[in-house]
């Protein structure tokens, strides 16, 4: 191995939005980037398997700082982003009458302190009787990964010193003088004074292979369910809050519908410091706790809970909103274990280093990537 | 192969400080749902146990395949009714099965035999221990039945029952809380049915907490779901009249007749005038109450069982 080291203004290990997202920000200044991914295409993993919520922070009814914060970039992220923004529905939250750890009338006041538009709706519109104490027409939005995936990809094909490379492993990282330097598992070596580890469930495992202090993340298994809805469905959005209950609204332009729920979607977790599964041992060598492969296209990935979230989904929602299942898309979800009682997500950047520079970010909603721009430009 | 049940399960099950029980009940369930159903879902309602209940649930649900087990966990002894409401409201199953208690006295296959009974169309299926009752509960029953009317006449002692979705989507309509649930299902105007099945073996299950919160329970849905406080105090101030309208007489004879001591016919006839007030004031406040009580608890005035389509 005397082949020697190519040398990049930014190296990121991660090709998903907050990867591709910083590629174009940097490559955009003239900077050279060159992007490691160890899936064979981008946004593989989490950035298309979630619930594709623009957040506004409805979502947050016991978080108050997560809800202004996603309400601030909300507007900014439908702005740049339009052309795969999914408008066309009705999303409508609501709050279970049992079992909620908010009520209708705690909601509403929620909205109104985080200022985010919320109109009272009748209940008995959407849900069975008795079932939830308060609806509210929201204003949320979903976006499209694979469009935003072609719009990001297009834009940095046109940067000719952004360089992307696919199916790609790290296999060691070391910290020089001025620089890190990453070693792949194919022998090439490539240097940067600045890294970033956008790799969200994967953050810890590219930690571990420089010894820096772990996040403390649990993970879970989950799977997001595609179904096929009938016309009086397709027009909404509906989010069962706060506790064990459902979302199922529209995944993006795709035409389905994506069915998750609090208790059903998590398969498995797992609370130690690099995820460790007992499906890692059915997967055939491809995943362990060092490494972690894509969920989804993994032989030993669960069987669907569909038929216990269809339960759930229809013990509130009125039989009218019809729904079938098309498919389930499974992946991994790292939780910020300090976030358990407010249900908070914040946007986690740490610096560990600087000059050279590492930086991880652990973030869980894709309109917080902006939360970028400061560490991105720090030192030019 | 046998194929299994495509309707979705729930089974709700009642625990409290069940440590000796709860396994092998669990078990028992468990394997009866798992070799029964595709899809189903067990809530242990863990109503405040104070000893190993949870690990020993948490122990045995390790053997589900495909059941989804969990437990919900009550802040503070609520008692049976409460706790269950709770347990019945979190369930998502197209049928729900309610196990007031752990005491394993029925054979597993009673289980199936009120699910198969409530697909003929019976949205309530209740099983009971054949045999004698206690007196005590017996003497409850007669006397609701008594003092209710046509409504209750089929309640009984059950061990566990068998609901539709659509009774727990009625009782949830119909009701701002159920403090009895018995007589909720029994009011709520759908088909039921009860079983009777062969006592395996009795064991002693309820601890003194239980056993006083039964005790409540049974004076509070006396006088919630019956007439018997309202009939009782109509009784005492008819009898009240009565004496009132003969001391009335009875000192005025006495009077007339044989000269009394100064003051005693009037003293006699006030105190017979003040108890008649008396009584009559007290049962216009019990039927205030009455009505309060059927504001509060059930909120819609009329239930029915289907609507029959005769024409086409």
């Amino acid at each position: 191995m005397t082949q020697t080291a190519k040398s990049y203004d930014r190296i990121i290990i991660g090709a998903g939005l907050y990867g591709l997202y910083a590629a174009l920000f940097c490559g955009k200044r003239g900077q050279s980037v060159l992007v490691l991914e160890c899936g064979t295409e981008a946004f593989g993993r989490a950035t298309y398997i979630n619930q594709a919520r623009v957040h506004q922070g409805y979502h947050y009814p016991r978080s108050i700082s997560t809800a202004v914060k996603s309400a601030g970039y909300f507007e900014r992220f439908n702005r740049d982003y339009a052309f795969c923004i999914n408008r066309e529905f009705r999303k409508v939250y609501a709050t279970s009458r049992e079992f909620s750890w908010a009520d209708g009338a705690q909601f509403r006041s929620f909205c109104k302190a985080a200022g985010i538009f919320c109109e009272e709706l009748h209940p008995g519109q959407f849900f069975r009787e008795g079932m939830c104490d308060g609806a509210f027409l929201t204003r949320e939005y979903t976006y499209d990964a694979m469009i935003l995936k072609e719009y990001l990809l297009e834009q940095i094909a046109g940067l000719p010193h952004v360089e992307l490379r696919f199916a790609v492993r790290v296999a060691e990282i070391g910290k020089l003088a001025d620089a890190y330097e990453l070693t792949l598992e194919s022998g090439e070596r490539f240097r940067s004074g600045f890294l970033l580890n956008a790799t969200y469930a994967s953050v810890n495992q590219i930690l571990a292979l420089l010894g820096y202090e772990p996040f403390g993340i649990k993970y879970e298994l989950c799977e997001i369910i595609l179904c096929e809805v009938n016309e009086t469905l397709k027009k909404y959005g509906f989010t069962v809050m706060d506790g064990p209950f459902f979302s199922i609204m529209p995944f993006g332009k795709t035409g389905l519908h994506s069915l998750t729920s609090v208790t059903f979607t998590p398969h498995s977790t797992s609370y130690e410091s690099t995820p460790r599964f007992s499906c890692q041992e059915r997967s055939g060598g491809r995943c362990s706790p060092a490494f972690l492969a894509n969920c989804n296209d993994c032989p030993a990935r669960p069987e669907s809970a569909f038929p216990y979230m269809a339960a759930l989904a229809g013990k509130y929602l009125k039989e009218e909103y019809g729904f079938t299942y098309h498919s389930s898309l499974f992946s991994m979800k790292p939780i910020l274990t300090s976030s358990e009682l407010d249900d908070s997500r914040p946007t986690v950047i740490r610096q560990y280093s600087k000059a050279p520079a590492f930086v991880s970010v652990l973030s869980g909603k894709i309109n917080t990537v902006y939360d970028l721009d400061e560490v991105l430009s720090d030192g030019d | 192969m046998e194929t299994k049940e495509k309707n979705f399960i729930s089974a709700v099950i009642y625990v409290h400080n069940a440590e000796t029980r709860i396994g092998t009940f669990l078990k028992t369930v468990l394997h009866v749902l798992e070799e029964n159903f595709e899809k189903a879902e067990i809530i242990c309602v863990n109503d405040h146990s104070e000893d190993r209940s949870v690990d020993v649930i948490r122990d045995v649900s390790k053997e589900a395949c495909h059941t989804s087990i969990s437990v919900l966990n009550m802040s503070y002894f609520h008692g049976l009714e409460t706790a269950m409401n709770a347990g019945v409201d979190l369930s998502i199953g197209d049928f729900v099965l309610e196990f007031d208690g752990t005491v394993l006295d029925f054979a597993p296959e009673e289980i199936m035999k009120i699910y198969r009974k409530s697909l003929e169309g019976y949205d309530i299926v209740s099983a009971s221990p054949q045999g004698r009752q206690r007196l005590t509960s017996r003497l409850f029953y007669l006397l609701f039945q008594r003092c209710s009317g046509s409504f209750y006449q089929q309640m009984d002692t059950e061990s566990f029952r068998i609901l539709s979705r659509r009774v727990i989507n009625r009782v949830s309509s119909m009701n701002q809380s159920v403090p009895y649930r018995k007589a909720v299902y029994a009011s709520c105007g759908l088909k039921t049915w009860n079983l009777r099945y062969r006592v395996q073996d009795v064991q002693k299950a309820a601890d003194r907490k239980e056993r006083r919160y039964r005790g409540r329970l049974a004076v509070d849905s006396l006088i919630l779901f019956t007439e018997a406080g309202y009939g009782f105090s109509m009784l005492m101030t008819g009898m009240m009249m009565l004496t009132a309208l003969f001391m009335l007489g009875y000192s005025l004879v006495i009077y007339l007749t044989q000269k009394p001591v100064e003051g005693w016919t009037t003293t006699i006839l006030f105190l017979s005038f003040a108890f008649f007030g008396l009584f009559a004031v007290l049962t216009i406040i019990v039927k205030y109450l009455q009505i309060l009580v059927n504001l509060v608890f059930k909120r819609k005035r009329y239930s029915f069982e289907s609507i029959e389509k005769l024409t086409k």
